[in-house]
């Protein structure tokens, strides 16, 4: 297991590195043009975890490379870079596309707006590459689309490990929940 | 997302009173059932041809407002359902709570005029954005119209989120054959505004086991499931054992039993109806052991009676309670006495079942019962309690 880092991965702990997975909101996690619905979930994990399939992996619909991968984070969060593991036979994806804090992004959007930041992939079957973000536009990220557009070839894209390293802040976006709009004080809309 | 065809084919009266209105009910049962089935969903509805592919009323939880522009709609022209396809995907794309899951139902009556290559692209395309597809094909059946339709929801479809319905015409109305569909019940499983219409609309024979609705009445319809399905068991256990007997008394016993079966069974659903206030188990398997000592009838009879006791009875106090009767018809047939003794043992049941406490596990009930009986059938209910 090759690290970019200058030492030998025996005594440090990688997988402390790559923790930001711990603040995805798993839950709402949403891929489109995946095969399985659901199954995007089961690309984040611990570090130690990233080439084990048993749980599952995301995969595209026959025929069309494209994937959009819509990440929530439980608070707002730094991210430094991103590690992805392909799939072999040219499953890869060759090409992300990072969009910040914007929610219901589709196919046609992602293809038409500019975004933070754009990578060329190389096939990275280890998961020893990692893809620096330009961090001063990555400062409060609650959430991050990546889009896949394209592929080294394959009919269809899989993705077996999406790895964030970054710094989690405690901060949550401002969410509004519950308001009580009052012409009076009415105490019994307190309780 | 639903899409109303108001083509010139809508004129057409095979659906009652004509097709574009029946469309109308429809779609006027699918607004309030999503909006009464989750406060956060939203309808939106737009036409496919008439003046052409246009929005009537934007994505709305207001049902007043969906069905308000249901009036003084024309009929004409041509249905452009590719177009309205991709119209009905940009008018969801832009909702306002992107959280809402993406889903449109095409109302088709008119002959589609497309490919099925062409079909299975557009379905491609909604599959790839997470929109789901209903559709209601009704109206024109020509030869290919189903497969294509079918192609076309099967290029939709990931994990059964799409569904189509084909209407024929007929006498049942176009709003009641899809109350039972899934494009009502969803994935809910059932709002309770679709299983209430459901019971309104339905007169005798619903779409319901027994005519009940499990929505309406949960308990009621459990109860008439269960006796029916020990009912059944019943049957096939005395069938057997009447079988099996030699004793010239079971050719009357058992003929007699089949007829008493359809007794038995509105018997049981009528005590079904008290199921609330029966007894434990325990209690009626006293009575049953009780009672049956007091006839002290033949024992082919208690034969016949504890085989059937002994595989149903421990479950269901009132299939025991028909099981009784049912036993007494059978000897009635065979010994004109019974009668009398017939209506001492309801008479001694009831008292039974109001008294409280009897417990038959009690070691000396069991000896009591043992001594009274006097043959092994006794303990090999008794096992069962």
């Amino acid at each position: 297991m090759a690290c970019l880092h200058d030492h030998s991965c025996e005594d440090h702990n990688c997988a402390a590195d790559w923790s930001l997975y711990n603040h995805v909101d798993i839950p709402k996690v949403v891929a489109l043009n995946e095969s399985v619905p659901g199954s995007v979930k089961s690309v984040f994990k611990p570090w130690e975890q990233r080439l084990d399939t048993s749980g599952g992996f995301l995969e595209s619909n026959e025929g069309d490379p494209e994937l959009l991968v819509f990440i929530p984070f439980t608070s707002d969060v730094k991210i430094k870079s991103i590690s992805i593991v392909g799939g072999a036979d040219g499953t890869s994806p060759s090409r992300m596309r990072a969009f910040i804090n914007r929610e219901g992004i589709d196919f046609s959007d992602a293809q038409n707006m500019q975004p933070v930041q754009e990578w060329e992939l190389a096939e990275n079957l280890q998961g020893a590459l990692e893809y620096q973000t330009r961090y001063s536009r990555f400062q409060g990220v609650a959430n991050l689309t990546l889009h896949f557009s394209d592929n080294f070839g394959g009919d269809i894209t899989k993705i077996y490990y999406i790895g964030l390293r970054g710094e989690a802040t405690q901060n949550k976006r401002d969410v509004v929940a519950t308001i009580v709009y009052e012409v009076m004080p009415n105490p019994s809309d307190h309780k | 997302m639903i899409c109303i065809d108001n083509s010139e084919w809508m004129r057409n009266g095979d659906y009652a009173p004509s097709r574009f209105q029946a469309q109308a009910d429809a779609v006027n049962l699918i607004c309030g059932a999503k909006t009464q089935s989750n406060p956060e969903n939203t309808v939106g509805v737009m036409t496919m041809a008439g003046k052409g592919v246009r929005v009537l009323v934007t994505p709305t939880s207001d049902l007043g407002k969906i069905l308000a522009c249901m009036h003084g709609l024309e009929v004409g022209a041509e249905a452009n359902l590719a177009a309205a396809i991709q119209v009905a995907q940009l008018a969801l794309k832009h909702r306002q709570n992107k959280r809402q899951q993406q889903r449109i139902i095409a109302f088709i009556g008119s002959p589609v005029k497309y490919d099925k290559k062409v079909l299975e692209t557009i379905g491609k395309k909604l599959k790839k954005n997470n929109v789901a597809l209903d559709i209601v094909d009704f109206g024109e059946s020509d030869d290919e119209k189903p497969e294509k339709l079918e192609a076309l929801i099967a290029a939709v479809n990931s994990s059964d989120s799409s569904h189509i319905v084909h209407v024929p015409p007929g006498d049942n109305a176009l709003s009641d054959v899809l109350l039972s569909t899934p494009i009502f019940t969803g994935e809910e499983g059932g709002s309770g505004f679709a299983a209430s219409a459901a019971a309104a609309a339905a007169t005798g024979a619903s779409g319901f086991e027994f005519g009940v609705d499990p929505n309406v009445d949960p308990e009621l319809a459990l109860a008439l499931r269960l006796s029916m399905e020990e009912e059944r068991a019943r049957q096939e256990a005395i069938a057997k054992k009447a079988a099996e007997d030699t004793e010239n008394k079971d050719h009357a016993s058992s003929s007699n039993n089949d007829s008493v079966m359809a007794e038995a069974e509105p018997a049981t659903n009528a005590a079904d109806d008290d199921k609330k206030e029966q007894p434990k188990d325990d209690d009626d398997l006293l009575q049953q052991a009780l009672a049956m000592s007091m006839e002290g009838g033949s024992s082919g009879s208690a034969s016949v009676a504890d085989a059937a006791m002994a595989e149903a009875g421990a479950v269901d106090p009132d299939l025991a309670l028909a099981l009784q009767m049912s036993v007494q018809d059978a000897n009635m047939s065979s010994d004109s006495d019974m009668s009398k003794v017939f209506e001492d043992r309801s008479f001694v049941t009831s008292i039974l079942n109001s008294l409280p406490g009897v417990d038959p596990n009690d070691p000396s009930v069991k000896d009591l019962l043992a001594s009274l009986h006097g043959q092994g059938e006794v303990r090999s209910f008794l096992f069962l309690s």
